[in-house]
């Protein structure tokens, strides 16, 4: 396994009678970095995270969570102790008050930060002596998100952290991150928001119907990306899906619009031979890309 | 921490059942001792042995409500994830939870029974405290095995309302078929203390059944541990 990397996958694979939620995961997370883990509902983003946590046991596979193997029982509890975790519905145990479930969540972590408690509980506003059932969802995500942010972990999983959320939430829970980001904190988090990706992920990946599609830095996804245009006098001729550097061709009347994932300029050069009237580079945003891949898969 | 979980988890169901259990066992009793007179000796032993038939249904249906959560039920309410996240074992989370279940167990066995011997004493008609003990002792060694039993319905069933149906129904079945066709180990029979009740006094007689009690609490522990074994091994 390697040293930079906080979390490692070979070939997981999590199989729930005839459907495959994750097949042949290779997921590399590196350390110090926040990488975001995007894909559709059920595409298998949260089996992937409850496999590295322990929660559920991979079919089969290789994986490792800050150089602990998670199929190892006892090393996955070790390496537990550096994680913090918030579970994708944020339910919590209703039969607690907010005071009780921090005091309970507090006594499991040596990295706890009583100062960090005292000013998220005050920013978060969220009233100690109520029970977690009388919570809404959005104050019951507050209180999921202070059980992961009130500690230093060494990595921290977010199972769609933002879900109901409001825009101010949003905006201090993305500032934490950050935060913690720059304290040496590892984070992955899963997400169907796209903007909030954009705006803090250095590291994306797409993963549909339990496959790894995208792995790249966003930088490098910004940098590579290009939707090329072909404009023609009639109609468009038939261009090969499997045209070196493209990752989807779309033809519609005299048109054709390719989408590059990388060597956008080699790939205009050949497609020179093809003799558009026109040809227009644009480059491509997240949501395209995610969209694109998820829809071609 | 864990056991402060347990605790909170059960709270409820077990400061409920045993305020039922006092109160009925007190009230019974009571009025049952405003009926007798102190000479007539055998019938209070014997409202005392119908006390013990009477709150062992009460007892059990107890025991098997404090049995029910759990972390697979924690699956089917959403915050098995949520345990399972912390640098904790899940054998020690099921350890805990039991070890607090059987301690709310004897609770719910002791303090009814002391609530007898005191109104027992105010009436003047005070019941030994050895037979007190022998009650005690044979209702909750005996009615381990079934809280042991719901213990293990509740780490193979996930809902909240099919996990309780099956294990009210297993203790209805077993009671059905032991005194039926096994008589002679009747676990209803060994609990209430029909098997060791002398019919003219209506006393507990005899020794302590020793061997009796570690065949309970050895079939109590071989269901603990297969409980265990299951959420090792469950899926969440």
């Amino acid at each position: 396994m390697s040293d930079g990397l906080a979390i490692e996958t070979h070939d997981l694979v999590k199989q729930y009678g005839e459907v495959r939620a994750v097949n042949q995961l290779n997921l590399r997370v590196p350390k110090e970095q926040i990488t975001a883990f995007l894909g559709r509902n059920g595409a298998g983003k949260s089996t992937t995270i409850k496999m590295l946590l322990g929660i559920t046991s991979p079919s089969s596979g290789t994986g490792s969570v800050l150089g602990k193997m998670i199929r190892d029982a006892s090393q996955n509890r070790e390496m537990r102790r550096d994680v913090a975790y918030v579970v994708e519905d944020k339910q919590l145990y209703a039969y607690m008050t907010v005071e009780q479930m921090v005091r309970f969540a507090r006594s499991f972590y040596a990295d706890w930060k009583m100062d960090q408690e005292t000013r998220l509980l005050k920013q978060f506003q969220l009233p100690l002596r109520q029970k977690v059932q009388a919570l809404s969802k959005g104050m019951r995500t507050k209180l999921a998100l202070l059980l992961a942010l009130a500690r230093r972990p060494q990595l921290l999983i977010l199972d769609e952290p933002s879900e109901g959320l409001d825009p101010v939430s949003i905006e201090e829970l993305l500032q934490e991150i950050v935060k913690a980001v720059a304290a040496g904190v590892t984070v992955f988090f899963s997400s169907h928001q796209i903007a909030e990706v954009e705006r803090i992920a250095d590291r994306v990946c797409i993963i549909d119907h339990g496959r790894l599609l995208v792995d790249a830095s966003l930088d490098a996804i910004r940098r590579e990306y290009r939707r090329i245009t072909l404009s023609f006098e009639g109609n468009a001729p038939p261009i090969s899906p499997s045209f070196p550097g493209v990752q989807q061709v779309k033809t519609s009347g005299r048109q054709v619009a390719l989408l590059a994932r990388e060597n956008a300029d080699a790939v205009v050069e050949l497609t020179r031979d093809l003799h558009p009237t026109s040809v227009e580079v644009t480059p491509v945003d997240l949501r395209e890309v995610f969209l694109e891949t998820v829809k071609e898969n | 921490m864990l056991w402060y979980k347990a605790w909170l988890e059960t709270r409820a169901r077990f400061v409920t059942s045993l305020l039922a259990l006092t109160l009925f066992c007190g009230l019974f009793v009571h009025h049952a001792l405003g009926q007798i007179r102190p000479e007539w000796k055998s019938d209070f032993h014997r409202l005392l042995y119908v006390t013990q038939e009477f709150m062992a249904i009460l007892w059990i249906m107890s025991v098997l409500l404090v049995g029910m959560g759990g972390i697979v039920h924690e699956k089917a309410v959403g915050t098995s994830s949520l345990s399972l996240s912390f640098p904790v074992s899940r054998g020690r989370l099921q350890h805990t939870r039991v070890g607090v279940g059987i301690l709310q167990v004897v609770v719910l066995g002791v303090v009814p029974w002391l609530t007898i011997f005191m109104v027992s004493v105010h009436a003047n008609m005070p019941v030994l405290i050895t037979q007190v003990g022998f009650y005690v002792a044979l209702l909750v060694s005996g009615g381990l095995v079934y809280y042991a039993m719901a213990i293990l319905v509740s780490s193979l069933i996930e809902g909240a309302y099919t996990a309780p149906a099956v294990a009210i129904g297993l203790v209805f079945l077993s009671v059905i078929i032991l005194d039926s066709w096994f008589k002679r180990v009747s676990l209803w029979g060994f609990l209430t203390g029909a098997f060791y009740i002398d019919k003219k006094t209506f006393e507990l007689t005899g020794h302590f059944p020793w061997l009796g009690t570690l065949v309970c609490i050895g079939a109590a522990t071989l269901m603990l541990v297969a409980s265990t074994k299951a959420v090792q091994r469950h899926e969440f």
